[in-house]
């Protein structure tokens, strides 16, 4: 038996050992961008108000009183009576080329266009006018990762065009040696180029200041006093709004960082940037100084900031690369020197607001947490509750009501009683995107 | 009284072979082995094509069951696979069949199928694995009387399903791996 089994054996193991190849295949959908040119004449003349739209692809959102802001990216904004959260109504959608960052103080609108800052009165919130603008002072720009540029003299016409790109996703197969030896950070020589520049976003004053709105924690626009701070890779730009408006540019400072957000309090200004959390001294609203940094690894992070202590979110994701996805809080009692409490792993934290002491944080498709964060060093032990059936991109937290953008609507909640949060409305948006 | 004899007798009868198998039938067995997965990997990377490499990973198993009769044993099996980059946990059903030789030292047939966990696996931040199914089959040689510990040396055919979740490059919005491990497993082991 022995002797006709072995030679068997010895074929078997010959040829498995000729034919034991691990398989192992990388699916990766990636996306391409192709290139178009528009022109800015186009672009600066179609900024008007429109009948109302369905939300698509909604970006950012900014509430003023009874109205609330949505932005549609690259699109322009949709203005919402929301006099009765339980039923917001559209009023009407202001076209803005373009546009992902939104700031209202009274009732001028400031909102980017590509490369310019416009200004619209919204005195009568149907039939918004652009009253102001201030040209060519945003030289690149990015939406959900996606950079454009403003190109330079056009010498067969003259005129100045932005080069943008439309994206549409690519799924491939490639074979791989199964090991996990591929660094995330293989490609961040692609850093360097503009595609990867910072964004503009509007950068909400968090603080209730009256004549001001209220934007979420991935803002990029903030006012303050007479300027509005708007961030734009490593600048932190000022405009004037003494004459509200007619806004003026009036000083940028420069940073060695890619800053993502701005988030201002007391006289601080927190800025949220791809490698670390940045805190300027504005007691000098003119000429905001660096104060001290606060450096995590490269992540996204927006910020905010309660009674002295920062609720710093890092995740991963197209746009900033990384590989933590976590919430840290900073202690900044002393700005020149914040230090670290505690890292709370979480699993793609997007933005968050705090309504002492429960903290709302988005977690992308994992939907939204609402955490106790009165025990700052037990704060996983505390998660009042998680919504994991919704898309949460960004929230503004106003007391009682709670309002949640995500990519598959609006919502708005009632909060008075963070244990028993109840849904008051919400917008859908009209097609799921990838 | 007489006809519950008759068929205590039948049953016996029925029931086993020869006087052997009342031993052996329904005894616990175990067969615990360790040893390696050997096989290879061919990949491409960007511009480098068809790159060769080989692999070796631990492998530890117990196999503990009964011996349903005197030459087939059923049971199940834990173990642990240690591939470079993931920490699997089979746990399978199987089975070890005995052909017949000589008393001394015969082969016998292996044959797993289960589901391998990441129980123990850590994953690099980023990354996210998970487990799959599992199949083992193969034979092997015991050395040793039957009813005593013997002594195993076994060849196997491994294959194992892995995938995982990994951390996404440039303009990616989604990056999965999956990975069928398939090698040779060679290991020694003892069986009583």
């Amino acid at each position: 038996m022995k002797t006709k089994l072995l030679p068997l054996i010895i074929v078997v193991f010959s040829f498995g050992l000729f034919s034991c190849n691990d398989q192992c295949k990388e699916t990766r959908v990636t996306r391409r961008l192709t290139p178009f040119t528009r022109s800015l004449a186009e672009i600066r003349s179609s900024v008007k108000a429109e009948s109302k739209r369905e939300l698509i692809r909604p970006g950012k959102i900014y509430t003023k009183g009874n109205y609330l802001f949505i932005n549609e990216i690259k699109e322009g904004i949709h203005v919402i009576d929301n006099s009765d959260p339980s039923n917001p109504k559209f009023i009407s959608f202001i076209n803005i080329p373009g546009n992902g960052d939104i700031a209202v103080r009274n009732n001028i609108l400031y909102a980017d266009s590509y490369s310019d800052l416009v200004s619209l009165d919204i005195t009568d919130p149907a039939n918004a006018k652009e009253v102001g603008r201030v040209q060519n002072v945003f030289q690149f720009g990015q939406f959900d990762g996606v950079g454009w540029s403003l190109m330079g003299q056009n010498s067969s016409t003259g005129m100045i065009s932005i080069q943008d790109f439309t994206v549409d996703f690519v799924t491939e197969t490639v074979t791989t040696s199964c090991e996990e030896n591929v660094s995330p950070m293989l490609s961040s020589w692609l850093d360097s180029g503009f595609l990867s520049s910072a964004s503009f976003n509007s950068a909400g004053s968090a603080s209730s200041a009256q004549p001001n709105g209220q934007a979420g924690s991935m803002a990029r626009f903030a006012l303050y006093d007479k300027f509005l701070y708007t961030v734009q890779q490593n600048r932190l730009h000022l405009f004037n709004i003494s004459n509200p408006a007619q806004p003026t540019d009036f000083t940028t400072v420069n940073t060695n960082f890619s800053i993502e957000t701005i988030f201002p309090y007391q006289n601080k200004l927190f800025l949220g940037t791809t490698t670390g959390m940045i805190i300027f001294d504005n007691s000098d609203p003119a000429a905001p100084t660096q104060i001290s940094v606060f450096q995590h690894g490269r992540a996204c992070d927006p910020v905010v900031v309660h009674n002295d202590i920062a609720y710093v979110t890092l995740r991963t994701g197209t746009a900033c690369q990384g590989i933590q996805n976590q919430l840290d809080l900073v202690d900044v009692s002393n700005p020149s020197n914040p230090k670290l409490i505690k890292t709370y792993q979480m699993e793609n934290p997007h933005g968050l607001s705090i309504d002492f002491p429960t903290l709302y944080l988005c977690e992308g498709d994992k939907g939204l947490k609402v955490f106790d964060v009165t025990d700052k060093m037990e704060i996983d032990k505390h998660m009042i509750s998680h919504f994991q059936d919704i898309d949460a991109y960004d929230v503004i937290s106003l007391g009682k009501t709670l309002m949640l953008i995500g990519k598959d609507g609006f919502y708005q909640f009632d909060v008075t009683d963070p244990r028993n949060i109840r849904e008051l409305s919400k917008i859908p948006v009209n097609k799921a995107i990838p | 009284m007489k006809i519950l004899f008759s068929l205590f007798i039948s049953i016996m009868v029925l029931g086993s072979v020869n006087a052997q198998d009342v031993v052996v039938k329904n005894r616990f067995v175990n067969h615990t082995e360790f040893g390696g997965l050997f096989g290879r990997v061919k990949y491409s990377s960007g511009s480098q094509q068809n790159t060769v490499e080989s692999r070796t990973s631990l492998t530890l198993q117990t196999f503990n069951g009964i011996q349903v009769s005197r030459k087939l044993g059923a049971g199940i099996i834990l173990g642990a696979d240690w591939y470079k980059s993931a920490l699997i946990n089979p746990v399978a059903a199987g089975i070890r069949y005995d052909l017949s030789g000589r008393p001394n030292a015969r082969f016998f047939v292996i044959a797993d199928a289960g589901y391998g966990f990441t129980w123990l696996h850590q994953d690099s931040d980023g990354y996210k694995t998970k487990g799959g199914w599992m199949v083992n089959p193969g034979i092997g040689l015991r050395i040793g009387n039957v009813s005593t510990s013997s002594f195993t040396l076994s060849l196997t055919y491994k294959r194992q399903e892995v995938s995982a979740e990994k951390p996404l490059l440039w303009n990616q919005i989604e990056r999965d791996e999956e990975r069928v491990y398939n090698r040779i497993a060679a290991r020694i082991g003892i069986s009583f």
